[in-house]
């Protein structure tokens, strides 16, 4: 009876795994989400943890958990359970010690998916035909619902592998169905409560029971592998590590423990954290670091965060970072973090090609090397002045080479710079006759760049209408106003601060009724503009027309709806105030002149990006790839940390 | 959709798996943009930097009131005009070189270097300045810190072995490369961004090493990568590091 009334829960991964109510899919669901939790892949070996205050005895757990092997990598079955169970997903959050890092911004992202899957399944499909279809492993379901099995030790079955989820997740709360049957899981899944062997017992009597006092009470707080039999406390299990509360020893396969720390229990805040660069493991009494307690974890062996208890009654409450952990953990991920960086600066430059034998010439190389390639002809220029300049400055003889000259004479980069100015100008006319002249293939191959190239002279049109016709605005009502002169110029750069009340634009040809007849140079000033703004409205709804036409039988769904926005600016007096707004904006000018850069480069056979985007691109591929276990890359954010 | 652009990389046989996942990633223009200007602006390419504001239509940074002295004493330094060059940073913040003691002797010792240079190739070949600038100014500064010490004992044996045309070993052939004042003159720039409260580094530096070390990383863990991650600078034959000797240079030319 010893043994079997020590009840033991392991922390599933995520909040994904909602109570279910419905046996057969709690059983499936059991399963999946067991299973999905050993994939931690690509994953952050960071501590995590896990903190706990205490109803009776608290304890704080931590877990990390990395390296899993890349079979496991998947989680589909999880997915599926949430969308089955059509449970609510619990609210996402990001442990503070994982704030900032490019893990928790992938789940952030998958979380959203998530949100925005779960609404999709919702209104589209029962919940059960969802749980069901994937699940190739709903055969060789977990048992564990409901029944007191008592003696029973539950092994915990794999799931079979599915490939879905890139992104494993930190814990969150305490699997609810990967437990020993007779502990209770409360309050959202942080709390877990040892009943018994009758639900009889009820939250008071295990209060009185935690009350009673030290003696006979053992608590294990620690971490084990997926296979550990929960029957048993936590560390006596091969892949079963923990710190006992009765004694302070830690244990780690075996029932003699060696002597590790103080002593735990009611309301004592225990910590777990498990540093997966270096592969260790340690605990933390109520916020005190209480140094290493186990070395050499498997860099593989997928970790869960567990709890053991023997009395009933017993109550754990755990936080995940839910709340701010009482151990500095963040301070902790810090020091990582910097020690991290500081290998970083100090890497040494190698040197791979004659061309660039140092660091300095080889950034500058790949500056001109961008520069010209994506034809930013001027800065180029002045950049290679400034260098040889420089050179020539620190060469001791006269007679010294001067490194290397970019070709920036080249004829393709000047075309390639007018095109641009062209574009970044809002002149997509200009942009068009000279790609035409210049490349003539490049408009024909590419015929989506040629779509967003008129769509976009659609929105420079009614970009021009809108500044027409706040500039009538503000001339009619600073007349109307009669204020002082000088308002006018103000008001008129102003795009924001005026009403509309011209109706006349965009396609209503009648002319302005408020139009009267005083006669003065702002009035002439703006019978020249209402003429100009009715001849351009006209115009682009002419335009419009033809590009509509031009593409009405596009059968692509990409091109339907871009016209369908950019035709819905048109209902608009004044877009710019408009939801439609940010595509007015001139930012959006750059993505065009690039697409079209790169689509000439390709045309001339050349690569369509430059070195330096190629090292971004290789670096970010690097640092992910040494993310994957957990590695040092899980420190970096390659976008956060070095590019902003 | 362009099928030319298809049928190139359906073209390339043996592509590494790994090529996917960088092809995967793209990097944005304005990222790049951004590190391209801090890189003009903070080691000092004004002009460039002016240009490039315009051409890519994207904002200089206002804070830069320093660019011009900073490349002024770049290049006093680059020139090995060290008087110059402490003049200027001294008018610019004369904490600068009060706080950073190894900045200032490294200075220092710089201007012995041009010293011994210049007397030992005149005429008369009298080394006296050399020895006297260096027993007023670094000896009492190298007294305080072995380092100190040990270079400044370094640049004195180029005294003795300087006439003598000869190989000189390679730690002094070092002295006397225009890397060492180009190392020099970097560290002042940073100095005076920090001092400014800039972020030291150029980010673009911190990026190239990333990159190097990421690699150097994950070729020690064995990760599943090319032997050689070519950047595609033209001439650029870049290495491979692993022996095997076929390139797999996927690069679409």
């Amino acid at each position: 009876m010893r043994r079997s009334s020590y009840a033991a829960a392991l922390a599933g991964n995520t909040g994904s795994s909602p109570a279910n109510t419905a046996p057969t899919r709690s059983g499936a669901f059991s399963h999946l989400v067991n299973s999905s939790t050993p994939h931690t892949i690509s994953q952050h070996r960071h501590s995590r943890s896990i903190d706990a205050d205490g109803h009776h005895n608290s304890m704080s757990t931590s877990w990390g958990r990395g390296g899993a092997l890349p079979s496991y990598s998947s989680q589909t079955g999880h997915w599926q359970g949430l969308g089955g169970g059509a449970q609510d997903i619990p609210p996402f959050f990001v442990p503070s010690y994982l704030r900032g890092s490019k893990h928790a911004e992938k789940l952030q992202e998958a979380h959203k998916a998530k949100l925005a899957a779960q609404r999709e399944f919702r209104s589209t499909q029962s919940p059960n035909a969802g749980s069901l279809s994937t699940s190739s492993s709903s055969a060789n379901l977990h048992k564990l619902a409901g029944s007191h099995r008592g003696l029973t030790h539950e092994v915990i079955e794999r799931a079979p592998v599915f490939v879905d989820e890139p992104v494993s997740p930190w814990p969150m709360k305490w699997n609810e169905s990967d437990k020993f049957a007779q502990l209770d899981i409360e309050d959202g899944g942080r709390q877990a409560k040892f009943s018994g062997s009758q639900k009889t017992h009820d939250e008071a009597a295990s209060v009185t029971v935690v009350s009673k006092g030290k003696d006979g009470r053992m608590i294990g707080v620690g971490f084990s592998g997926p296979k550990v039999a929960l029957s048993r406390i936590p560390g006596w299990e091969p892949d079963s590590f923990a710190y006992h509360g009765d004694d302070g020893q830690i244990f780690n396969n075996t029932t003699s423990g060696k002597n590790y720390g103080p002593k735990f229990g009611t309301l004592d805040v225990i910590g777990c954290g498990i540093n997966f660069r270096t592969n260790t493991a340690f605990f933390t009494k109520n916020g005190h670091m209480l140094g290493t307690a186990f070395r050499d974890l498997k860099p593989n062996m997928p970790y869960y965060p567990t709890i053991g208890m023997k009395k009933p009654g017993e109550t754990l409450r755990a936080n995940f970072g839910q709340e701010p952990f009482a151990f500095d953990i963040d301070k902790m991920v810090q020091d990582e973090k910097a020690a991290i960086q500081e290998e970083i600066n100090q890497t040494k430059f190698i040197s791979s090609a004659a061309s660039a034998p140092d660091e300095t010439q080889f950034i500058h190389r790949l500056i001109s090397q961008y520069l010209a390639h994506d034809g930013y002809v001027e800065t180029a220029q002045a950049f290679a002045e400034e260098i040889v300049d420089e050179a020539r400055a620190l060469a001791n003889d006269d007679d010294t080479i001067i490194p290397y000259q970019e070709a920036v004479e080249d004829m393709d980069a000047l075309n390639r710079q007018k095109i641009r100015a062209a574009i970044l100008e809002g002149d997509i006319d200009r942009a068009l006759k000279h790609t035409q002249a210049y490349y003539p293939s490049v408009l024909r191959d590419n015929e989506n760049i040629y779509f967003k190239l008129r769509c976009r002279k659609f929105i420079e049109m009614i970009r021009d209408c809108n500044e027409l016709t706040t500039q009538c605005q503000s001339t009619h009502t600073s007349k109307h106003t009669a204020s002082n002169p000088n308002n006018h110029n103000s008001t008129a750069t102003d795009e924001y601060d005026f009403q509309m009340e011209l109706d006349e634009q965009f396609g209503v040809n009648n002319p302005t009724p408020s139009l009267d007849d005083t006669d003065d140079d702002d009035d002439d000033d703006l019978d020249d503009k209402q003429a100009k703004l009715q001849q351009l409205t006209a115009n682009t709804i002419a335009y419009g027309q033809e590009l509509g036409a031009e593409f009405a039988n596009d059968p692509r769904r990409e091109v339907k709806q871009a016209l369908k926005d950019t035709f819905a600016l048109i209902a608009y007096e004044n877009a710019k105030e408009s939801s439609l707004a940010p595509l007015l904006e001139t930012d959006g000018r750059v993505p065009v002149a690039e697409e079209l850069n790169s689509a000439i480069l390709v045309s001339l056979g050349k690569s369509s990006s430059a070195a330096i985007e190629r090292l971004v691109q290789q670096t970010e591929a690097l640092v992910s790839e040494l993310a994957e276990d957990g590695g040092p890359g899980a420190f970096i954010n390659v976008r956060k940390d070095f590019l902003q | 959709m362009s099928s030319s652009t298809v049928s190139v990389s359906a073209g390339t046989p043996t592509q590494h798996p790994f090529q996917r996942k960088i092809d995967d990633i793209k990097p944005s223009k304005t990222d790049i943009n951004f590190v391209v200007m801090d890189y003009l602006v903070s080691e000092g390419y004004p002009r460039a930097a002016e240009k490039f504001a315009k051409e890519a239509n994207i904002q200089l940074p206002l804070e830069e009131e320093s660019i011009q002295s900073r490349v002024e004493i770049r290049q006093a330094i680059h020139a090995g005009d060290i008087d110059t060059a402490v003049t200027k940073i001294n008018d610019l913040n004369p904490q600068i070189l009060d706080t950073d003691a190894a900045l200032h002797f490294a200075l220092l010792r710089l201007q012995l270097i041009e010293l011994i240079r210049s007397c030992t190739s005149s005429a008369t070949s009298d080394v006296t300045p050399a020895l006297s600038f260096a027993s007023s100014q670094l000896a009492p500064r190298a007294a305080t810190n072995p380092d100190f010490l040990k270079d400044l004992e370094l640049t004195m044996t180029l005294l003795i072995f300087l006439p003598a045309t000869g190989k000189l070993q390679k730690e002094l052939a070092e002295l006397l490369e225009p890397s060492l004042r180009r190392d020099v003159a970097s560290r002042v720039n940073e100095a005076i961004l920090m001092s400014m409260g800039a972020r030291g580094e150029a980010r673009m530096r911190s990026l190239v090493r990333l990159r190097q070390w990421a690699e150097t990383k994950a070729r020690e863990s064995n990760r599943d990568i090319p032997p050689v991650m070519s950047l595609g600078l033209q001439d650029a034959e870049e290495r491979p590091i692993g022996h095997n000797g076929e390139s797999a240079d996927v690069m679409v030319q």
